[in-house]
């Protein structure tokens, strides 16, 4: 030790400070009788330990009053830190004010430190350079507040931003590049880009970022080692200021010599003979060496479920292989390579287990994983588990982690826990809106994940009893003209031993007629609509697994009183509709559900009723001419009506089927054909005035529930193109270039334009697939997780509407929710 | 009167009041007291007994995340608490009463089991020793439960490779379970399943190693409540392998 020995007498505090001095004691840690020396350890402890509080500007220690025996009192010396009074911003928007002091938290009572004033400094320096203004000045001054009712120190601060003029780049020249030209390298540099007058690249600025630059200078180098030069490089890069608005970028490169790849030799590979997994590799002798393009057939990390080397052994269970391309020889300009393989032991699943699930019981689980004990580890099974998991919509599908735990090479085994974040996946709507020429109240109660065999077991009230993977859904409408009550549920796994989806719904709506004279709804005049339905449904393993079989049994019953419209001839009567549909789907289309960019969806059904006139033994026949007879009356022909339409005799047939191809990055062309049918077993009998479709407009099905389907036209007034009550056979073809604008998580944009043509008419005689309405147009969808799918389209009908001359013109089209 | 207490300033009066509550039995109220004054009494004599109240209030209103959390603090705080061995083993207890069926995340049921046994090791002869060792019985039960029904699981999906591979695991992992029973008899199950369905290649060695499940079954078990189905399925198998003999 250095110096003498003190022993402390007393400790007193100084100084401008605001705090308490026996709390500054008690936090020096100095205590009265310790023994100090001069620049000794606890002496400087104290200071380090104030210091670190950052609540003081100056901190001194003084030993004082020193007595003959060594005895000193200390004397702590003391300034307060100012305190933020008050700051002006100027040089930028008020709304950017805000932001500025809550990211730099300049907040009243901060204490101004020499740090704060800095880091806001090179904050807001960077900040504005990387927006493209290079020659951004900001000053940070500070002023004590005079006159100052309060005792503490405080001041005010003053920040000045001159963003200077945004700096837009005027030119980017190369020199020394033969091989590949400069514009080839100006489109490998992703972020920097020049000025350009080209309409087509208006989102891409022309600003200076420099990390962006340096980030864009190993594209560029990239860009040659992709074409062979892999000793290219960057000797030199220059900016030249032209003013205080415009700089140039000079860079030399130095591209060396052209490889290519020379022999590739397999070693260690026993699994996978070299034949195939050269097919894998795809690269020839004598190709230009790409060191990119080869790492990437080896393992692609951007694609997980990619075609590549490493996968063709991860998903066969070699999940301790190792894969390393290794060069053997560069004679001349030719790279031999030895790509060398570790296959190690097939590995299996031990235990599987799932994490986190705090609502979601095991069993809905455990039945969608696809890695089970004792089955040979897959990557691409662990993917496609991950997707599936998300795809319930009981998780947050990006949170779903496996974690692959004990790994054990010798045993070749490994166990895997995925751990998931529950959701909610209930939904409560409750809107109204005009439409349907009134006001329109809803309420919708959708519960997935609801567990119907805790519905008696109040426990499990939190606030609805979950986790059993079943939905169910309670729907009310209604407006002055109608009312619409619905319930549904489903299961997807029926009896827990494989996945047989049951779904039943139940449905009732009353119709009323508008009364022209009253302006209001005659609820003299109704027509009630009850349904009931049980449908199964059940994924195939053959052809492949993407195929759904799906059947349904429902009924519905129409009742009508003192309802006189085109549709019936009779106002008071009943109608019954029983029938069984079963219907085939494929569908395919992957990655994205709302912006899918490849795959196909097929879906083929038919509906059918029993061919009651078989056997019910009444003569249509007769019907039908004493119907045709001009003589009958009007009251009679209602009574043959209703013996026509008492049992709903048909069958109908729709196909439909969209393709999804990504014909240029992000760009996704969507064709798609789609064809119904509504036939009579007995044409005395004649088609049922029920299951029609409806050709045109934006193809939202209204809150009708007599079975109608409402078909998309672009370019012509909602099912203006189907006669008024409805065509018996339509056909469809369309055309959609779709491009998205942002794919985030908040929200998925895209922008979209379309041809299409449709006909719809009431017999085949009058059928012509080709005789088609026409139209085109261009719209934009916006999807985000709390409203749904919004979107606006604007389509130009090319062709007169049914019984008009002129061309239809321009129509726009609100569209809520998917279409399917 | 209540509501004049609340807004009061005096913090003696808080504590009298919510007191008086407490031995009353409104928990809510008293409570709701509590939360104000007990940042104000720290360090304070009075802060043991408040503390004490705070937590089983939680307690008693089925707080258990928090009556659990606070019931540890007051232990850590006060460990020479005549009160402190009640308020560890309702600490305990709370965490058990957190630990959701056994179908759930079991991490809950794990950190249970973790908090009653250091319980039973801190306190091994407390008055709650046998209470707590029922607890624990309890949450072991519902992680063999989870395992078990897994397994079982498997086998009702027809998955009977990962039903076999999981009821392995299990008998590893819960040797002594009350479910031993159930799994030796689902085990052979599977293997008798996965045995018939086997191509014929396979069969024999398949049918060796269900009728080997079926020994360990009825050596552990020899009057099992499954015996009449185990015979069943024994006897079907020396069927198939006499067939599958005949065959090849």
């Amino acid at each position: 030790q250095n110096g003498d020995k003190y022993t402390i007498n007393d400790i007193v505090v100084t100084g401008n400070t605001s705090f308490n001095a026996s709390t500054i004691i008690t936090y020096s840690r100095l205590k009265k009788g310790q023994e100090v020396y001069i620049g000794g350890e606890k002496i400087g402890e104290a200071v380090t330990k104030l210091w670190k509080s950052n609540l003081f500007s100056s901190i001194d220690i003084y030993f004082t009053n020193i007595t003959e025996d060594n005895k000193v009192d200390v004397e702590i010396n003391l300034s307060d830190l100012p305190e933020l009074n008050e700051v002006r911003i100027e040089g930028v928007k008020k709304g950017k004010k805000e932001e500025i002091i809550d990211e730099n938290n300049l907040k009243p009572k901060v204490k101004v430190t020499e740090n704060l004033v800095n880091t806001t400094k090179n904050y807001l320096t960077n900040k504005y350079k990387k927006k493209g203004f290079l020659n951004t000045k900001v000053s940070v001054l500070t002023s004590e507040v005079q006159n100052d009712s309060v005792e503490k120190q405080r001041v005010n601060m003053f920040v000045n931003i001159d963003k200077g003029n945004k700096v837009k780049i005027k030119s980017i020249s190369f020199n020394g590049n033969e091989k590949l030209k400069d514009k080839k390298l100006r489109k490998a540099m992703k972020n920097t880009k020049q000025k350009s007058l080209s309409p087509l690249r208006l989102l891409k600025r022309s600003k200076y970022v420099e990390e962006d630059y340096k980030e864009d200078l190993v594209s560029l180098i990239d860009k040659y080692k992709e074409n062979g030069y892999r000793d290219a490089r960057v000797i030199k890069d220059s900016i030249i200021y032209i003013d205080d608005k415009t700089i140039s970028l000079v860079i030399d490169v130095e591209e060396g010599e052209k490889y290519t790849f020379g022999k590739i030799d397999f070693v260690g590979n026993t699994v996978y003979t070299d034949e195939f997994l050269s097919q894998i590799l795809r690269i020839e002798e004598g190709d230009t060496y790409n060191g990119v393009e080869l790492k990437k057939r080896i393992a692609n990390d951007e694609k997980p479920d990619g075609l590549d080397i490493t996968n063709v052994y991860q998903n066969t269970g070699y999940m301790f292989s190792t894969i390393n391309p290794v060069e053997v020889s560069a004679d001349g300009n030719v790279i031999d390579l030895e790509i060398r393989i570790t296959e190690g032991k097939p590995a299996y699943f031990n235990s599987v287990s799932v994490k986190g699930n705090d609502i979601t019981n095991d069993h809905v689980i455990y039945r969608e994983i696809r890695t089970r004990p004792g089955e040979l580890y897959s990557r691409a099974n662990i993917i496609r588990t991950i997707r599936e998991l998300g795809q319930l919509g009981f998780f947050n599908a990006q949170a779903i982690v496996p974690d692959i735990k004990n790994p054990n090479p010798v045993d070749g085994t490994l166990d895997i826990e995925y751990t998931v974040e529950e959701q909610g996946s209930s939904q409560i709507e409750l809107q109204g809106g005009y439409g349907g020429g009134g006001f329109i109240g809803t309420l919708g109660l959708s519960f997935n994940n609801f567990s119907l065999k805790n519905i008696f077991n109040g426990e499990a009230y939190k606030p609805v009893p979950r986790g059993d993977g079943q939905s169910l859904a309670l729907r009310l409408q209604a407006s002055q003209f109608f009312q619409t009550y619905s319930f549904s549920f489903s299961e997807p796994w029926l009896g827990g031993k494989k996945p047989f989806q049951l779904s039943t719904s139940i449905s009732h709506s009353r119709q009323f007629l508008f009364d022209p004279q009253t302006r209001r709804a005659d609820r003299s005049r109704r027509f009630n609509i009850t349904g009931i339905t049980f449908g199964l449904s059940t994924r195939l393993k053959e052809p492949d697994d993407y195929f759904l079989l799906s059947q349904a049994l429902s009924f519905q019953h129409y009742d009508l009183q003192n309802y006189n419209t085109g549709l019936f001839t009779f106002g008071d009567g009943s109608s019954n509709n029983l029938s069984y549909t079963i219907g085939l789907t494929r569908n395919n289309t992957y990655n994205d559900p709302i912006y899918p960019t490849g795959g196909s969806n097929f879906a083929v059904s038919a509906k059918l009723s029993l061919p009651y006139s078989l056997f019910n033994g009444v003569d249509y026949g007769a019907l039908r001419e004493e119907r045709e007879n001009p003589n009958t009356t009007q009251e009679r022909i209602a009574e043959i009506d209703q013996e026509r339409f008492k049992w709903l005799e048909f069958y109908k047939v729709k196909f439909k089927a969209d393709w999804y191809a990504e014909v240029a990055k992000k760009l996704v062309l969507r064709p798609s054909i789609e064809f119904g049918f509504l036939g009579a077993y007995n044409n005395d009998r004649g088609v049922i005035p029920f299951e029609r479709f409806f050709l045109g407009g934006d193809g939202l099905g209204n809150f009708a529930l007599d079975g109608r389907e409402v078909i998309q036209l672009r370019g012509y007034p909602n099912q203006s193109l189907s006669s008024q009550d409805g065509g018996s056979i339509y056909n469809k073809f369309s055309l959609e270039l779709r491009y998205p604008i942002t794919l985030g998580q908040g929200a998925k944009i895209y922008a979209l334009s379309f041809v299409e043509g449709g006909s719809s008419v009431n017999s085949f005689r009058d059928f012509n697939p080709f005789n088609l309405q026409r139209s085109a147009g261009l719209g934009v969808r916006i999807f985000m997780p709390a409203f749904g799918l919004l979107g606006i389209d604007f389509g130009h009908g090319f062709d007169p509407l049914p019984g008009l001359s002129q061309k239809n013109g321009w129509e726009t089209h609100f569209i809520i929710g998917q279409q399917f | 009167d209540f509501q004049k207490v609340m807004k009061s300033e005096d913090i003696a009066l808080k504590y009298k009041k919510g007191e008086e509550l407490f031995n009353e039995g409104k928990y809510k109220k008293a409570n709701r007291l509590f939360e104000q004054i007990v940042p104000k009494y720290r360090g304070k004599p009075q802060a043991e007994k408040l503390m004490y109240m705070h937590s089983m209030c939680f307690y008693k209103l089925e707080q258990y995340y928090l009556s659990g959390y606070r019931f540890e603090q007051f232990v850590k705080s006060y460990p020479n608490s005549e009160k402190a061995e009640e308020a560890a083993f309702l600490s305990a207890k709370s965490y058990y009463e957190e630990s959701p069926i056994y179908s759930k995340d079991k991490e809950e049921t794990v950190k249970a089991i973790e908090k009653v046994q250091l319980f039973i090791n801190a306190y091994p002869n407390s008055e709650y020793a046998e209470q707590a060792n029922v607890l624990v019985k309890e949450l072991d039960f519902k992680l063999e439960k989870k395992a078990f029904e897994i397994a079982k699981q498997y086998n009702r999906i027809y998955d009977y490779k990962a039903s076999i591979k999981s009821f392995n695991n299990f008998l590893l992992d819960f040797p002594g379970s009350s479910l031993k029973e159930d799994a030796l008899y689902y085990r052979f199950n599977s293997e008798y399943n996965l045995a018939v369905l086997s191509v014929p290649e396979l069969k024999d060695a398949r049918i060796a190693l269900a009728l080997a499940d079926y020994k360990t079954l009825l050596k552990a078990f020899p009057n099992t409540k499954y015996l009449e189905e185990a015979n069943e399925l024994k006897e079907a198998l020396e069927k198939e392998r006499t067939n599958n003999e005949i065959k090849s």
